[in-house]
C-alpha cells in the first residue's frame, strides 16, 4: 500500500485511505479464521476462543497419525479424489475436444443437459443415486464372489464396490465434476485453431502423435484449470463420502474430521484444528500450482 | 518435378456445392496464384490439393499420379497456413524440425537441416525462441521454414501475407519470389489481393463461385479478360462497364450507343448485329482528356488528386465512370471535361458478360 504511494510520489487522498482501510478490514476478516485454526493447532491447550498459546506444541499433529488414523484418511482422500480428478481430466479433455470440433445438432442440447446435473442439488439425487449404485453393487458382488476366494471378497469389494468401495465414490465424484470440466475444455478448445492440428497432419503426425505432441501441450492450461476445480470441489465434498462410505478402512479426511467431532464427549480442539490445517493444505498447494493455468484459461486461451 | 493436374474437381459440404467442376493445369516450378473474392472456393481448392478435405468428384494428378486417396503427408506437399499455426509450446527450432522429428530422423541431422533452413530464412539467431517472442514477419518465415524443411515438390500458401502490415507485405512478396526461384518447387498461392496475384504469379487462376473464371498469365488477364468478372476483378480502380446497343447501318461506321449517352465507334469486323445489347469495358487508365471533335463530354462529380495521378469520377452517381489520368489535373466538381478513348482499349462483352472480341 505504501509502496504504491511512494512509487506514484503522490500523497494518499482521503478516499484512497478509506479504500485501503476497508480492504485491510476485509482481508483481516477473511484471514482471521485461518490464523485462528493455525494458532490453535499449535497450542498445547487450545480453548473455544482465539488465544495466544501459553505453550507451543506439535503434538496435535503427531496425534493425528499416532492416536488417530490420520494417515489412512489422507491416503484414502488422495486415492479417491486424485483418481476422480484424473478421470475428470481425461474424459473432460476428450469430451471437450469432441464438443468443440463436432458440428452435430446434438451438441448444444447436450451441453445444456449436462449443466442440469450441476443445477440439481446433490442432496436431491442421493436416494435415486443410492438405488442405482446398490443395484450395480449387487451385480459386482455376484461377479466378485464367483471369482474371488471368500476371504478376499470384502477387500476386493472395498476397491470395486459401488457402495462402500473406492470405485463407486470415485465415479460419483467424477460424474458430478465432469460437466464443469466439459464446459471448460469445450470453451478452451474453441480458442485453439484447427490449423495446429492440420499443420501436424501435413507434417505426417499420427492421431496419437497429434494428441500427445500438439493437443495436450496446447490444452494443458485448460486441463490444469479443469483438474484444479474438480480436485478442490471433490476434496471438499463431504456429503457423498458420508453416504457411500461406511467401512472404517475407507474413511476420508472430511469424514475423519466429522466423526472426531461426533465421537468424544469433550471436543479436542487441538486435534480438530490440526486436522483442519492438513485438510486445507492440498487445496492451497494445488491452487498455487495451477494459478498460472487459471489465468491463461480464463483470460484468452492460447497465445502464439 | 511436380506438374499439377486438376480434372473436373467437385466438392460440396452438405447440400452446398463449393467447387463446381474445376479444371486447372499447373506446370512444374510454376508460381500459380488462386485469386477471387471471399467465398469463391479458393481456400477449399487448396485444402483439397493438400488433402485436408476429400475430393467428391474428379481427379487430382500430381506428376500423372492420382492423389485423391493419398494421405496428406505422403503427397510431398507442404502448406503454410494463414495463421502460421506455429506451436506455441515449441521453440523455433522445434517448430521447423517437427516433421523430421515425427519421422524419427536422428537428432543430429535434424539440427543440421534446421540450421540450413534457418540460414536460408535469416532465422539463425532466433532458433531458441518461442513463437510468442517473434514479430509477424519472423513468424511468417518460421512457417515457411517448417514447410521447406520437408523438401516438398509443391508448397501451398493460404493467404500468407494477410496478417502483415503493408510495408512488410511488400518485403515478404519479394522474399517469397526469391525463395521460389531458389527452391524451384511448384507453388500454389491463395490470396484475395489482386496486387499480390499480379506481382508474384506466373499464372493466375481467377475463381468465382467455385468455378474457374479464367486462367492465364497475369498480363494476359489484364489485357484479355475472358469475361466482365475477370475484367472488373483485375485492375484498380476497377474497369468501367457501359451497357450499350450496337448500331450497324449500311455502309456506316459500326457504333455502340451506351445507355449513359456516350457513343463509341467499334471495329467493323465485330460479330454483332444491329440492335444487339453489349457491354463495353474501359479501364480507367485508358480514358484520357481529349480536344478532338468526337470527344465524349462528361460532368465531373468527384476529384481525387494524388499528385502523380488524378482520379476523376464522372457522370451519374448511380453509374459512375472513373478515369485515371496521369499527372495532377485541377478539375473542379461540376465542370465538363472531354474524354477520348482508343478503340483498341475497349473490351467488348456480350449480354451475358463473356468477351466477344478484343480489338
Amino acid at each position: 500500500m505504501s509502496n504504491a504511494a511512494t512509487q506514484n510520489d503522490a500523497p494518499l487522498k482521503p478516499t484512497d485511505m478509506a479504500a485501503y482501510g476497508i480492504l485491510t478490514l476485509i482481508s483481516l476478516y477473511c484471514a482471521i479464521p485461518f490464523v485462528w485454526v493455525f494458532v490453535a493447532s499449535l497450542d498445547a491447550e487450545p480453548g473455544q476462543f482465539l488465544a495466544w498459546p501459553d505453550e507451543w506444541t506439535l503434538n496435535n499433529y503427531i496425534d493425528i497419525f499416532t492416536v488417530h488414523d490420520g494417515l489412512l484418511w489422507i491416503v484414502n482422500s488422495l486415492i479417491i479424489v486424485g483418481t476422480a480428478t484424473l478421470v475428470v481430466v481425461v474424459l473432460g479433455g476428450l469430451g471437450g475436444y469432441a464438443l468443440s470440433r463436432s458440428t452435430g445438432w446434438w451438441r448444444r442440447p447436450f451441453l445444456y443437459t449436462i449443466i442440469l446435473i450441476r443445477v440439481v442439488p446433490p442432496t436431491a439425487l442421493i436416494v435415486p443415486l443410492y438405488k442405482v449404485l446398490l443395484t450395480a453393487n449387487a451385480a459386482v458382488g455376484t461377479v466378485v464372489r464367483a471369482i474371488v476366494p471368500s476371504d478376499l471378497v470384502r477387500p476386493t469389494m472395498h476397491i470395486f464396490g459401488f457402495i462402500d468401495g473406492y470405485l463407486g465414490i470415485i465415479l460419483v465424484l467424477a460424474a458430478t465434476q465432469l460437466p464443469l470440466a466439459l464446459w471448460i475444455m469445450k470453451t478452451f478448445f474453441d480458442t485453439i485453431p484447427r490449423d495446429y492440428e492440420e499443420a501436424a497432419v501435413m507434417d505426417g503426425a499420427t492421431l496419437m502423435q497429434r494428441i500427445r505432441r500438439v493437443l495436450i501441450p496446447l490444452a494443458l492450461p485448460g486441463l490444469g484449470a479443469a483438474g484444479l476445480f474438480a480436485f478442490i470441489i471433490a476434496w471438499g465434498d463431504f456429503l457423498m463420502p458420508l453416504i457411500f462410505l461406511s467401512s472404517s478402512e475407507l474413511q476420508t479426511l472430511p469424514l475423519g474430521l466429522f466423526r472426531a467431532y461426533m465421537r468424544v464427549n469433550q471436543l479436542d480442539y487441538g486435534f480438530m484444528t490440526a486436522l483442519a490445517v492438513i485438510y486445507t493444505l492440498p487445496a492451497v498447494i494445488a491452487f498455487g500450482f495451477a494459478r498460472r493455468f487459471l489465468v491463461q484459461t480464463f483470460s484468452g486461451g492460447v497465445k502464439g | 518435378m511436380a506438374t499439377i493436374e486438376l480434372k473436373n474437381i467437385r466438392k460440396s459440404f452438405g447440400t452446398v456445392d463449393v467447387i463446381k467442376g474445376v479444371d486447372i493445369h499447373i506446370d512444374d516450378g510454376e508460381f500459380a496464384v488462386f485469386v477471387g473474392p471471399s467465398g469463391c472456393g479458393k481456400s477449399t481448392l487448396l485444402r483439397l490439393i493438400a488433402g485436408l478435405e476429400s475430393i467428391n468428384e474428379g481427379e487430382f494428378l500430381l506428376d500423372g499420379k492420382r492423389m485423391n486417396e493419398i494421405a496428406p503427408d505422403k503427397r510431398g506437399i507442404a502448406m503454410v497456413f494463414q495463421s502460421y499455426a506455429l506451436y506455441p509450446h515449441m521453440t523455433v527450432a522445434q517448430n521447423i524440425g517437427f516433421s523430421l522429428d515425427l519421422k524419427k530422423v536422428p537428432k543430429e541431422s535434424i539440427r543440421r537441416e534446421v540450421d540450413e533452413v534457418a540460414e536460408k530464412l535469416q532465422l539463425s539467431e532466433l532458433l531458441g525462441r518461442r513463437p510468442a517472442a517473434l514479430s509477424g514477419g519472423q513468424r511468417q518465415r518460421v512457417a515457411i521454414g517448417r514447410a521447406i524443411i520437408k523438401k516438398p515438390s509443391v508448397i501451398l500458401f493460404d493467404e500468407p501475407l494477410s496478417n502483415l502490415d503493408a510495408s512488410l507485405r511488400v518485403q515478404m512478396r519479394a522474399e517469397l519470389q526469391r525463395l521460389h526461384q531458389e527452391l524451384s518447387a511448384t507453388v500454389i498461392y491463395v490470396t484475395h489481393d489482386q496486387v499480390e496475384a499480379m506481382t508474384m504469379a506466373d499464372k493466375i487462376v481467377v475463381l468465382k463461385d467455385g468455378e474457374v473464371a479464367q486462367s492465364a498469365a497475369p498480363i494476359d488477364l489484364y489485357k484479355y479478360p475472358a469475361n466482365t468478372f475477370v475484367g472488373t476483378f483485375i485492375g484498380s480502380p476497377r474497369m468501367n462497364l457501359l451497357p450499350a446497343t450496337v448500331s450497324r447501318s449500311n455502309g456506316a461506321q459500326v457504333r455502340a450507343h451506351a445507355d449513359n449517352g456516350w457513343v463509341l465507334s467499334l471495329p467493323d469486323n465485330l460479330s454483332a448485329a444491329d440492335g444487339d445489347r453489349i457491354q463495353i469495358g474501359i479501364r480507367p487508365e485508358h480514358l484520357r482528356l481529349s480536344e478532338q471533335a468526337d470527344a465524349i463530354a462528361a460532368e465531373v462529380s468527384v476529384v481525387e488528386r494524388l499528385g502523380v495521378e488524378t482520379y476523376l469520377t464522372l457522370g451519374q452517381p448511380s453509374e459512375p465512370i472513373i478515369a485515371r489520368l496521369d499527372g495532377d489535373i485541377s478539375a473542379r466538381v461540376g465542370e465538363k471535361v472531354h474524354l477520348g478513348v482508343a478503340d483498341s482499349a475497349c473490351h467488348l462483352f456480350d449480354d451475358t458478360g463473356s468477351a466477344i472480341q478484343h480489338s
